[in-house]
């Protein structure tokens, strides 16, 4: 964190995403989880505007927040008649579930401070990220990263076909 | 950078502890879209603090998001599926088999 | 940062070009004769992988793209399966597509071609984002193709079951990849084995963050090869999928993770095997993983009373014997699991083959009602007897000298050291579930042979069930008796990750 401001504009975001986050996974209404999805979605890409990846935060708008959660918020319309009432949405396994998140959690974190100490830490980058990275991103897509570029088109493809097939109402 | 990488890691627990809740096949996907968040956070932090010799870790991250969103489109087409099949679209409903 | 644009050498993937291409080709032709000519298509599919292969025989080794495409030994080999086991599935589903898939047979052609793209993208990869493509271009066409019978309740379950394990080990798998990113700062596989080692020797500590990532990238590796504790998912799907995309699952997506296995861990992770790095020690992890694979396989497999469910449970257990051969880092070692992997397609995709011709013909999958086959198809019945042996593991079929290369690879690893004893473990455990297999895999066989009564089932196979009945039979008969080529062949792999014969 390089000054304060963006210290401060760093625990705001955070504190929002994590909250937002944690709605999405315990909210019994699905509808509303999907809302605070949206919101959790718009702050990560707040976050990567502070690591200076602006036009991922452009893909995040507009891929997750306008795409696939609208994506998600017509799959509940269409399949769920019982958006609105209160119904049970966890399972029998939530006390599992709450101890290994927070278990996995908790060792995650521990690692990675030990790791930060030990390696992390010592060093030192080289370079800073150059100011006009949509630039750099698009040339590096288009020359050192161009056959993953195509394949995921294929994959896209791919995908497109397997949604439609699967989605079409037989006429029978 | 620790900070930012704490954050992805109890992000990523989110999802999970989602993942493993959750009896709608929805709400499962909304929380793995969680986690797949979390893994972009961390790669774009790296490539920020460590990484900075190439857009990698930036460019990585964005083939997550693509390939995320196709497979949201699939998972999405089966849920469908599922409610057309059974009306109703929770994970331990549709257990016929055991698991 | 330099911006050129890297050498293409587009010829070294023309196959993977042509297939895909040929899906599309699928597809039209579907659409355009207005969904009339159901055997038409299928044998466009299996015309366009032969082509493949013929054009796969041509290829040579080199890198295109800036080493984001590799062809090596292994590349090579590992794509003769999957376009194998593409044919075979394919073949078999002739019946089914007659039946029960009238709407989208293209579709359904195109899937596979689809999947089995990813597949060869995913083993001539040599770095992490073009393999985590590839391994995602596998598994989503096979999330659909999963719930294929769009009104059996039991098919989109088993989409289901299949989209959500498959998403969420993927995501664990990520989030392994970005701290092996972290920690060296590349994605490329072979850059990554240089800068891991270096970052080890200069901290002393590189933390057991690499073990956690380890465990990540198990997590998503594991669910393509159904290695334990990622297992669960594997006779369900087996179960609920079409028979002959089950039969893809459990050769082609197998070996897929197969090779996405040793391309991360022999190779990026190189350097962390062995007992001096104790906690970021891989290869004891992945032991553990094969034990378990083999006893939970083996001893859930007795059970089963339905025969696609005991073939996934047998399933399990094959990746565990593969695994000791993973984990036996010398010469032998990968040339046994390849090996392994070449007789495991004729044996599993024959008797699944088998299994769906059944199921076309008399709708069940119980292995109760196989009583009697042998009185009214005798064939069908000798043929899945010996498909079932191979997978057994019984002289003098393939399937045997498979294992016997594993095992030796294994010893000889073992006795090479003694921080390597604890592979003696996973040989005797191995040779012990060897022949609680038996049990299992003879059952069938009883039912079929030792029965009084007829079966009410007379199977007459069409051409390209016989085909594909005979490919297994000769693959399992004469590698057992004449393994040596594919061995030759096979060796070369170990030698294109440096392990050289002495």
């Amino acid at each position: 964190m390089t000054s304060p401001q963006v210290g401060i504009v760093f625990w705001i975001i955070a504190f929002v995403m994590l909250i937002s986050a944690f709605m999405v996974v315990s909210l019994k209404n699905i509808f509303h989880s999907a809302l605070f999805l949206i919101l959790c979605l718009f702050s990560v890409a707040g976050i990567y505007v502070l690591l200076q990846a602006e036009f991922l935060a452009a893909a995040q708008v507009l891929i997750y927040v306008g795409a696939v959660a609208v994506l998600m918020l017509f799959a509940i319309m269409l399949t769920n008649n019982l958006a609105s009432k209160k119904i049970r949405q966890a399972n029998r396994n939530v006390l599992v579930g709450f101890f290994v998140s927070v278990i996995f959690c908790f060792i995650t974190l521990v690692l990675l401070v030990k790791t930060y100490v030990s390696v992390w830490g010592k060093l030192k980058p080289q370079a800073v990220l150059p100011a006009q990275n949509v630039l750099v991103f698009g040339k590096y897509l288009m020359t050192k990263f161009m056959l993953p570029f195509e394949v995921v088109s294929v994959l896209l493809l791919a995908a497109l076909i397997g949604a439609i097939v699967l989605a079409r109402k037989e006429r029978s | 950078m620790l900070a930012y990488l704490s954050l992805a890691a109890i992000l990523f627990s989110i999802g999970m502890f989602g993942v493993i809740t959750r009896r709608n096949v929805i709400g499962i996907m909304m929380s793995l879209e969680l986690m797949f968040n979390a893994v972009n956070i961390n790669f774009v932090a790296f490539n920020k603090f460590i990484v900075t010799d190439s857009l990698l870790g930036q460019i990585f991250s964005a083939f997550i998001i693509v390939v995320a969103a196709a497979e949201a489109v699939v998972g999405l087409a089966i849920v469908l599926l599922l409610y057309r099949n059974w009306q109703g679209i929770n994970s331990d409903q549709v257990n016929v088999m055991k698991w | 940062m330099n911006f050129q644009l890297p050498e293409i050498h587009i010829s070294l993937m023309l196959p993977e070009l042509f297939l895909f291409i040929w899906a599309l080709l699928i597809i039209t032709f579907d659409v355009v004769t207005k969904r009339k000519n159901e055997h038409t298509v299928g044998y466009l599919a299996l015309l366009g992988l032969l082509i493949d292969g013929a054009i796969l025989s041509v290829t040579g080794y080199g890198s295109g793209f800036g080493n984001m495409f590799f062809n090596d030994p292994m590349a090579l080999f590992f794509k003769v399966i999957f376009l194998g086991s593409a044919f075979m599935a394919i073949a078999s589903s002739f019946g089914l597509m007659h039946q029960k898939i009238v709407n989208h047979r293209g579709e359904f052609y195109a899937l596979i071609l689809f999947s089995t793209v990813g597949m060869m993208f995913l083993s001539s990869s040599d770095e992490l984002l073009s393999l985590y493509i590839g391994l995602e271009l596998t598994t989503i066409p096979l999330f659909v193709l999963a719930a294929f019978f769009k009104d059996d309740r039991l098919s989109v379950e088993a989409g289901m079951k299949y989209f959500v394990i498959g998403a969420f080990s993927s995501a664990l798998m990520l989030y392994g990849i970005s701290f092996l990113y972290g920690l060296s700062g590349t994605t490329d596989l072979v850059q990554m084995k240089i800068n891991l080692a270096i970052t080890h020797l200069t901290f002393k500590d590189i933390g057991v963050i690499l073990s956690l990532a380890v465990l990540l990238i198990l997590g998503g590796i594991g669910f393509k090869l159904a290695l334990p504790p990622f297992h669960q998912w594997t006779p369900d799907v087996y179960e609920g999928a079409p028979t002959p995309v089950a039969a893809f699952l459990s050769v082609g997506s197998k070996a897929a993770g197969l090779v996405a296995f040793a391309k991360i861990f022999i190779n990026g992770l190189y350097a962390f095997y062995g007992a001096e790095m104790a906690p970021n020690d891989w290869g004891r992890l992945v032991g553990v993983g094969a034990i378990l694979a083999m006893i939970i396989g083996n001893v859930v497999a007795i059970r089963q009373t339905n025969i696609k469910r005991m073939l996934g449970y047998s399933s399990i257990a094959q990746v565990g014997y593969i695994m000791i051969g993973m984990v036996s880092m010398n010469e032998f070692g990968l040339t046994s699991v390849g090996f392994y992997m070449f007789t495991y397609m004729f044996a599993n995709m024959g008797a699944f083959a088998v299994v769906a011709f059944f199921e076309d013909k008399s709708g069940s999958c119980q292995i109760s009602s196989y009583r009697g086959l042998s009185k009214t198809s005798p064939f069908l019945a000798t043929s899945l007897t010996m498909f079932l042996l191979s997978l057994a593991g019984i002289p003098p079929l393939a399937g045997f000298v498979a294992k016997y290369a594993v095992f030796a690879a294994a010893i000889n690893m073992a006795t090479s050291g003694v921080a390597y004893h604890w592979i003696f473990w996973l040989v005797g455990i191995g040779l012990l579930t060897s022949v609680f297999a038996l049990f299992y895999y003879v059952n069938p066989v009883k039912q079929m042979f030792f029965s009084k009564e007829d079966s009410p089932y007379k199977i007459s196979l069409s051409a390209p069930a016989f085909t594909v009945v005979l490919i297994g039979l000769i693959g399992i008969v004469l590698f057992g008796l004449y393994p040596d080529p594919i061995l030759q062949f096979a060796s070369q792999i170990s030698a294109s990750f440096g392990f050289l014969p002495h």
